[in-house]
């Protein structure tokens, strides 16, 4: 990496945005960044075939949306443990002993197991997981196969990561709708934290509206880098965000702060909604989230004041056991304030009429209803299942113009805890085939013990991937993925939102490194409906996807982005893709599943005093991406060991200090880490780190290369007081834990026996 | 929200405008479209000592030397 070590300021005073020169030797490609999940337009330079540099863009649109993460790309996918050539397992599961076979022979294989499990339980014993966030080149292929094949069972990180949100916002008005930061006068940060190295174009973003003189609020238990450049920083309980905005909600209706005119022509359920937030007089809001009550309110006359307002989509509200009406606030502040589809405001932007949406590749219509209805999950937990998102097919196709709108693929989910739990042999039925592709399971979604009984109890596991994650050591094949350097990529947004970004094809992929798309037309093909997938290279599909255009993929890589014309204020036209038409403050779907119509809040369960401090999990670290990068040196050096977090006062008391190892324990589990003094801690909260292992360490069964030791998933619950109702998803922002000093055998060795399956050492 | 119906419409065609300059500015093809680029980047360029995204991580990032990652990647070096 990068950086030379002396670092001049005046180099940076006087640095200027320029075009930069073509160096002798060196190519460029325009890329979009696959080291996260926010898909940064950047430029990779290349010499004698590979990438050796990548920079920030030089369209100024995209200027200085880079981090560390992409920089160090090119010698992190350089790792000499890269997985180059497809293996197949042949000791017991877990054991570390394969072989390594060819493409053909593996797919064959796959296929022929595959089919024998489908035979033997049904379509519905094949679940998947992944997303196109973690791949790149599914772009809703395998969603596709399953839909073909008669599986449901698609799971995904987005189910709490964004997915979730998308699929909630359709209960409110129909769509997901994505912040106008360039003309925005207020932004509303729940417990996100975008910096300079982590969702930096968000930061970018943010920094460049403060600057033009936009409001900050921010909500966060912590002293966090954002609240600190806040207007007003309200530092609430953890996991009350809920909470606060039904007093916000208090403020703005007692105040007759919203926009009447909106409210009546667009809304329906505002009368049911008072008599709700009448029940949260801000008191009791105060109570509840640990906040002055003149500071909530005057934090709600600037949200509903400034002119137009983003409340950005955060990942906080998506992992609480009040996700769905915490998320459902979050709309029906946008809502009733008239932020909704207005310059400043948030933007329900549709789909790019010119190319083909990831949502009509998956073809969900082939899938019967029969089928749709054994999703996991849509008995209990319907919110983003299929059950829960069929009813917007007719508004959906009144308003954009098409039945299915899978946005950010969060809205037709399988539940992971059902899925999990069925893996296991504990569900409504067996699933015994398990598929997984730039995923991590074993560590992306709570409760690690469950996920790992379940690994253990399938007749075919099958992972895409590009390292030996703890996920994949538990496979009976590993695939070797390629990157986003080695492979071209057309960028949708996932349907969030209708601009459309292009990346080219930098370098060779190496060893037998192939693409999702080239993963999948071989399931396709293994499965005897080659017709599926009948494209012969990524670069005919993309071919197929733009032909809109009236360009070719070639010459639409050319041009960087193609936008769809703007248009404001659009449910003028069409209503709102609800079944009112209507912004709906009560839902009419919710209550037609049986649940509550309007937000609630349910409080924590009694305090267990053997757990008397919260934890909150889920947080990334800057030289991170979720479970990902360990494997990096640079990235290592500047975290060599999971952190957790606490204050002086809460440490002391709890007898632990500064660089010590302590266990982290609930009832679910223990995680080991070592322990930082924070003063931006509150009292009484943990930040534990998200997703840790040490690939260097010992793999397979009992081992884990360290993911039994410190992967947070073992502390997250998904019993029924850990669930959000709706989702079902896990509440990770406040499980109640303990602190105590690792007496044995710390630290934890990380110089285990060589394992079996690294390569190339 | 308090904007009459004549302010937001203005501001609808000023957003319009700014996503029509982009698209040309990334085109960056025809005298149009470059000088979209040139205003764009006057528009967003920030005083050096306020400009919030300058990082020498970044800044001073070399790249990486293609033989030198070749070697890394037969596992020769660190």
């Amino acid at each position: 990496m990068p950086a030379a070590a002396p670092f001049n300021p005046e180099d940076i005073a006087n640095a200027k945005y320029t075009e930069r020169p073509v160096k002798e030797g060196v190519t460029t490609k325009k890329l979009i960044c696959a080291a996260c999940d926010i898909a940064c337009t950047v430029v990779g330079e290349v010499q004698k075939g590979r990438v050796t540099k990548v920079r920030s863009s030089d369209n100024p649109i995209f200027r200085d949306n880079i981090c560390m993460k992409g920089i160090i790309a090119p010698k992190g996918l350089a790792n000499p443990t890269r997985i180059l050539h497809p293996m197949k397992r042949v000791g017991e599961r877990g054991s570390g002993e394969w072989e390594q076979v060819t493409w053909e022979e593996a797919m064959s294989d796959i296929g022929s197991r595959l089919k024998k499990v489908i035979a033997d339980h049904g379509p519905e014993a094949w679940a998947v997981s992944t997303s196109q966030w973690n791949t790149s080149t599914d772009h809703g292929l395998g969603r596709r196969i399953m839909n073909h094949v008669g599986s449901p069972n698609w799971i995904s990180g987005v189910a709490l990561c964004a997915g979730n949100t998308a699929a909630v916002n359709r209960f409110t008005y129909g769509w997901f709708p994505f912040g106008d930061f360039a003309n925005t006068k207020c932004i509303v940060l729940m417990g996100h934290n975008p910096r300079r190295h982590s969702w930096t174009p968000l930061y970018n973003s943010i920094r460049g509206a403060q600057a033009k003189g936009a409001k900050l609020i921010v909500m966060d238990p912590r002293r966090s880098s954002s609240a600190e450049r806040a207007d007003i920083w309200l530092p609430l309980k953890v996991g009350s965000d809920a909470a606060m905005m039904f007093g916000w909600l208090k403020v703005i209706i007692d105040e007759e702060l919203y926009d009447k005119e909106f409210v009546k022509t667009w809304t329906i359920g505002f009368e049911d909604l008072k008599k709700r937030v009448d029940e949260f007089p801000l008191e009791r809001v105060a109570k509840l989230t640990g906040c002055d009550p003149e500071m909530i309110a005057e934090a709600a006359r600037v949200y509903a004041t400034s002119g137009p307002a983003v409340i950005p989509w955060t990942p906080i509200t998506d992992m609480q056991r009040n996700s769905t009406s915490g998320i459902r606030l979050q709309t029906i502040l946008r809502a009733i304030c008239g932020n909704l589809d207005v310059p400043g405001g948030e933007l329900l932007q549709g789909f790019n009429p010119d190319i083909i949406n990831e949502s009509e590749i998956e073809m969900h219509h082939v899938l019967s209803d029969e089928q749709k209805m054994k999703q996991l999950g849509s008995k209990d937990h319907p919110a983003f299942t299929y059950r829960g998102q069929l009813p917007f097919r007719e508004p959906t196709k009144r308003v954009y113009g098409q039945e299915y709108a899978n946005l950010v693929m969060g809205c037709h989910m399988a539940t992971p805890s059902e899925t999990f739990k069925a893996m296991a042999g504990e569900g409504e039925y067996p699933v015994k085939a398990f598929f997984f592709l730039g995923n991590n399971p074993l560590l992306s979604y709570a409760n690690m013990p469950l996920i790992q009984k379940a690994m253990m109890n399938q007749d075919l596991i099958v992972a895409h991937e590009q390292f030996m994650t703890p996920s994949a050591q538990l496979a009976d094949y590993v695939l070797p993925a390629d990157s986003w350097l080695e492979r071209p990529w057309l960028h949708d947004m996932f349907g969030w939102m209708s601009t459309v970004r292009f990346s080219e094809k930098a370098m060779d992929p190496p060893g037998e490194c192939r693409s999702t798309f080239e993963f999948w037309k071989g399931i396709a093909g293994a499965l005897d409906m080659p017709d599926v997938v009948p494209w012969d290279t990524l670069e005919d599909f993309y071919d197929y996807r733009v032909a809109r255009t009236g360009m070719t993929w070639e010459e639409i890589v050319q041009t960087e982005v193609h936008f769809k014309k703007p248009a404001f204020r659009t449910y003028e036209k069409n209503g709102f893709a609800t079944p009112s038409g209507k912004v709906e403050l009560t839902s009419s779907i919710l209550e037609d599943l049986g649940f509550d119509p309007l937000p609630y809040f349910r409080e924590d369960p009694p305090k267990d005093p053997d757990y008397p401090l919260m934890m909150f999990t889920g947080v990334r670290e800057d030289g991170f991406f979720q479970t990902g990068h360990r494997h990096i040196p640079e990235m290592r050096a500047r975290h060599p060991e999971p952190e957790i977090y606490l204050n002086a006062k809460t440490a002391a008391v709890r007898g632990v200090k500064e660089g010590e190892w302590v266990t982290v324990e609930n009832q679910l589990g223990s995680i080991k880490a070592k322990l930082a003094i924070k003063d931006a801690m509150p009292d009484d909260l943990v930040r534990v780190p998200h997703g840790w292992w040490k690939p260097e360490m010992q793999q397979g069964v009992g081992h884990l290369s360290g993911a039994l030791d410190y992967g947070d998933s073992q502390l997250c619950r998904d019993d029924a007081d850990f669930l959000d109702r709706e989702q079902g998803i896990p509440h990770i922002k406040g499980i109640p834990c303990r602190v105590v000093p690792l007496v044995a055998d710390a630290p934890v060795k990380a110089e285990a026996k060589r394992p079996v399956m690294e390569p190339a050492e | 929200m308090s904007l009459t119906d004549k302010e937001i419409r203005k501001q609808e065609r000023s957003a319009r405008l700014m996503i029509w300059m982009a698209a040309r500015s990334s085109r960056n093809k025809t005298f149009i479209d470059r000088m979209c680029r040139k205003l764009i980047v006057r528009a967003t360029t920030v005083d050096p000592e306020k400009d919030f995204m300058r990082d020498p991580l970044i800044d001073n990032d070399e790249g990486f030397d293609p033989d030198e990652l070749d070697r890394y990647q037969r596992g020769e070096t660190a």
